[in-house]
């Protein structure tokens, strides 16, 4: 046993030493790595300080080119790739900028660099100058790393590379799905038309190959960039037997027409922009494919189609089966010119499924007045409590409260006195008497305890016993005791 | 008598054993996820130049995102706090504030704050909660909700604002926390570009006192003044930058902080949303999360990032950093026991076979052996059983590799975000990398020793940590 113990002495002992050392060690490498970054920033700062006014001046056209070119390559040192990387892409180039910059990258001899390390190629004179210094090996090794890959990738998509689509398109199939992602972003920054049905393809494979590791978000985050225009490239995956694959197809396109119609609230989707065959495609199949997912995504896109059949299609979708395709669809209704609709929105509004009521109680509101009156007369009309529920909670929400109050003193026809006191009997009359209760106007106060003083309900009563005690008005606080009274 | 003596040198003797076991296979683990944090930060913080940020703010199928921040009594803080999360670079972001029955003045102060009116709005619960006494919104503002309920605790505010949220994800903050403004698009990306079901995605928490902030951002960031902050610095590195880290890369994520993840909501519901029979809801919710997928057949990710960055106010005083540890230590054995057929259980793969037994025998059960250690081996001293040397050896070595894992932290920080750039910051980290182990650390075991004995005796109740805020 002492034998033992001895033993274990010296291994603590060892340990100990061992440990200390390595503390040491993580010291010392922590000092040297702040020492050697403090360095290199101050010469990035120093180089930043010499040649950012250079490259801003030649991104913008304001320096002779070849002087500024002259200047940058007066850039020395075996990491000057680097260094013009990180001057030239150290801020977003403008779009206005990026033609000067793609050429100076050019020039300067960073395409050819960042194509070769997306392709993961190395010239000859490259591999010979990494052979001849010690550090060189560590570096070769360092460049068959996926990062400089995927860096690369991006670079070319940043300076908008449209020669090296072809290259990215390729880098789609990279080992490492960071390049593949990458590579992804940069084809949406180019944006070459060429490009579209290989990045199709890749959808396709994404959704059909179990284990791919590229996510679908990001392929059809790259896809809906493209302009409308590329939409005919979609039609075989329109059509594609897998259901999945029309899904996403179809919602590629709603995409791109919702980015229009953003632009343009008439926008329609005319024989220019969307040929004959998918127009049929959409009207006569996918508004009614076996997939739910594919008629809720088609709606968006039928609403924009200048067809007679359209609206009709649209119509019978409004009662589909499943709940989100009538959400979508009722969204999709909120546009001026299905106004005639608006009874048929109405009617959504006593929907199984609270969300639809919610989208039709919203789709109704972007009519103005119209849609505003519609849903006054359902709130006061409907024998259902969940959609009269639904009708106060967006009259607070959107704002409908305030423009309530206003009208309700000027009314004719009482229907806004009707609709408060349908609010005051369901007890939804917090945001009424906090506006109320932060008025000046005297005359709406004394309408409002004439009409709905007496009321039992617990926020009116509080209101008025607080004006009967506390207003310093004589009238108001006299009115609220006789209101009270009468209560 | 000669067999109590048996008894009793044997007892020491196994617990002796115990305690070597203890620290060879726990030190062995941390140092195995030393290097695995440092392979995965240094290479997260390379893919940092291309990860396509803005890409995803700019793209039209990112999924939008409800920051959910529930608060009890923080009138101090919860003004600045959501006027920070108001500034976050995100498309499609709203923000519900849910009031925890509150006895301060929080609610009245969000409501003068951000000049908020009273609604009466429909409240569609699915998970059940307490109830809900109001809520607040200002028509100018549509992205912030705030919500007051009856007090439940925080996992039900938490299921509240899960309730009324409708997005697909949502994030849960601290009422008490500042946020970067990119810090949710960088939280996102790791949802966006997987394409497996990433349920929960959890940032590093930072710690604020003594930096600089202004516009409810945080400007420049220095070390606090008080040691007892500076330990937490130094603590804080290690848990994120290379617990975290490292358990992410061996795929066996159990811990994310709840005071800034993202969480799938469907997922959340379906797994049955915060539990309120522990007092780490988070930790809790995330093993709650393997089980279900696992029973369900359901293939999901969780994922831990190291830039995204939210700041939060650690402990000042010694009371409170009590509370803060026994909590965390009785919940994590809640959590444990709540869910203990994880333990060494093949289905779980990296999380039942490592992760799990992990934290029960090295985070959970190795608190209570490391505090009794310190009093069981002198007695053994006491009565010939150890040489004295050794143990003075033993001690050394405990202090130096502690020493060592909070240096291998701090070279971690140093490798990568640098978010400490005075010279004179390092060299303070350093040096408390090494004095944490003299002190703070026994401080420490001391309250997780009594959250321990706080499980045992079936202790259930939140304890708050008082934030000094302004």
């Amino acid at each position: 046993m002492p034998f033992l113990i001895e033993h274990i002495t010296e291994v603590v002992f060892s340990i100990l030493v061992l440990l200390f050392l390595c503390n040491g060690a993580l010291i010392a490498l922590a000092i040297a790595r702040r020492q050697r970054r403090e360095r290199f920033f101050q010469r990035i700062d120093e180089l930043r300080r010499l040649y950012n006014p250079v490259i801003s001046d030649l991104k913008a056209g304001r320096l002779d080119y070849a002087q500024g070119l002259a200047a940058l390559r007066g850039i020395t040192g075996t990491d000057r790739e680097y260094i013009w990387e990180q001057l030239c892409l150290a801020t977003t180039p403008t779009p206005a900028q990026i033609p000067n910059l793609r050429r100076l990258c050019e020039d300067l001899g960073l395409v050819k660099v960042w194509q070769r390390q997306v392709s993961g190629q190395f010239d000859v004179a490259t591999l010979r100058d990494a052979m001849a210094r010690p550090e060189g090996v560590f570096q070769l090794l360092a460049r068959l790393r996926f990062i400089l890959r995927a860096k690369s990738a991006e670079n070319l998509g940043i300076i908008r590379h449209q020669p090296s689509w072809p290259l990215l398109l390729k880098a789609l199939t990279d080992p490492h799905v960071d390049v593949q992602n990458a590579a992804l972003r940069s084809l949406a920054a180019i944006g070459d038309p060429e490009s579209f049905l290989g990045l199709v393809q890749r959808l396709h494979d994404v959704v059909l190959k179990p284990g791919t590791r590229l996510s679908l978000r990001a392929v059809k985050a790259v896809l809906v960039t493209f302009p409308l225009a590329q939409a005919p490239a979609l039609l075989p995956s329109l059509q594609h037997a897998n259901r999945r694959i029309r899904f996403f197809a179809t919602d590629i396109i709603r995409d791109m027409v919702d980015r229009q119609a953003a632009l343009d609230q008439d926008f329609t989707l005319d024989l220019k922009v969307f040929p004959e065959e998918l127009r049929e495609l959409f009207l006569t199949q996918l508004g009614f494919d076996e997939n739910p997912d594919v008629r809720a995504r088609a709606a968006p896109i039928l609403a924009r189609i200048p067809d007679p059949r359209s609206a009709p299609l649209l119509l019978t979708l409004l009662g589909d089966p499943e709940w989100f395709v009538r959400l979508h669809v009722v969204r999709t209704l909120a546009q001026p010119k299905f106004q005639p609709q608006v009874v048929e929105i109405a009617r959504r509004l006593t929907d199984a499924n609270w969300m639809v009521r919610e989208a039709a109680a919203q789709t109704l509101l972007t009519f103005g007045q119209l849609g505003v009156n519609q849903l006054f007369q359902d709130f006061l009309s409907s024998p259902d409590r969940y959609s009269r529920e639904q009708i106060a909670d967006t009259m607070q929400r959107r704002g409908l409260v305030p423009n309530l109050i206003d009208q309700y003193l000027e009314s004719r026809d009482g229907k806004e006195k009707q609709v408060i006191e349908q609010l005051a009997q369901m007890g939804k009359t917090s945001y009424l008497l906090a506006l109320l209760a932060s008025t000046p106007d005297k005359e709406l106060r004394r309408k409002f305890l004439l009409d709905f003083g007496h009321y039992s309900e617990a926020n009116i009563r509080k209101w008025v016993i607080n004006l009967a005690t506390r207003e310093p008005d004589p009238e108001l606080r006299a009115l609220a005791r006789a209101a009270l009274q009468r209560a | 008598m000669e067999a109590w003596r048996q008894t009793f040198y044997h007892t020491m003797n196994m617990f002796n054993v115990l305690i070597v076991l203890y620290f060879f296979i726990g030190n062995g683990m941390y140092t195995v996820l030393m290097l695995a944090s440092l392979i995965s930060v240094w290479l997260h913080n390379r893919r940092l130049a291309y990860q396509g940020l803005y890409e995803i703010r700019d793209s039209v199928v990112t999924p939008p995102v409800t920051i959910i921040m529930p608060a009890w009594n923080e009138q101090s803080i919860v003004v600045k706090s959501v006027r920070s999360v108001l500034k976050t670079d995100y498309p499609n972001l709203e923000v519900i504030v849910v009031d925890d029955g509150s006895t301060d003045d929080t609610l009245h102060r969000l409501i003068e704050g951000f000049g908020l009116v009273k609604m009466d709005l429909i409240y569609r619960p699915r998970i059940s909660t307490r109830p809900v006494r109001g809520f607040y919104l200002n028509p100018d503002l549509p992205n912030l909700l705030v919500v007051s309920k009856e007090n439940g605790g925080k996992p039900d505010a938490l299921n509240v604002g899960i309730n009324v949220s409708r997005t697909p994800y949502f994030c849960t903050l601290d009422s008490d926390c500042l946020l970067e403004r990119d810090a949710l698009l960088r939280l996102m990306h790791p949802i966006v570009k997987s394409p497996v079901n990433t349920v929960v995605s959890g940032g590093i928490v930072r710690i604020l006192n003594g930096c600089e902030e202004k516009d409810a951002q945080v400007v420049r960031v220095r070390l606090p003044e008080g040691r007892l902050e500076r330990f937490q610095v130094v603590e804080y590195l290690r848990s994120f930058l290379f617990g975290r880290a490292g358990w992410d890369l061996l795929g066996g994520t159990l811990i994310v902080s709840g005071a800034f993840a993202v969480f799938h909501r469907e997922s959340v519901i379906e797994s049955g949303a915060f539990g309120r029979d522990t007092v780490t809801e988070d930790m809790d919710l995330i093993v709650q999360l393997h089980r279900w997928a696992m029973h369900h057949g359901r293939k999901i990710r969780t994922s831990f990032t190291s830039d995204p960055v939210c700041w939060t106010e650690c402990p000042k005083e010694f009371g409170m950093l009590q509370r803060q540890r026994r909590r965390w230590q009785m919940g994590l054995f809640q959590t444990l026991w709540k869910h203990s057929e994880m333990l060494f259980n093949r289905k779980y793969g990296v999380l039942g076979l490592l992760s799990f037994p992990f934290q029960v025998y090295i985070e959970g059960v190795g608190a209570a052996v490391e505090f009794l250690g310190y009093f069981m081996v002198p007695v053994a001293i006491m009565f010939g059983m150890v040489p004295p040397t050794l143990y003075v050896l033993f001690v050394f070595v405990g202090l130096m590799y502690g020493g060592f894992l909070s240096v291998g932290a701090v070279l971690l920080e140093e490798l990568t975000y640098r978010r400490y750039p005075s010279f004179r910051d390092l060299m303070t980290l350093l040096l408390y990398a090494f004095l944490e182990n003299v002190g703070y650390r026994q401080m420490v075991l001391y309250y997780r020793f009594q959250g321990v004995v706080q499980f045992v005796r079936g202790y259930r109740q939140w304890e708050k940590v008082v934030h000094v805020g302004g």
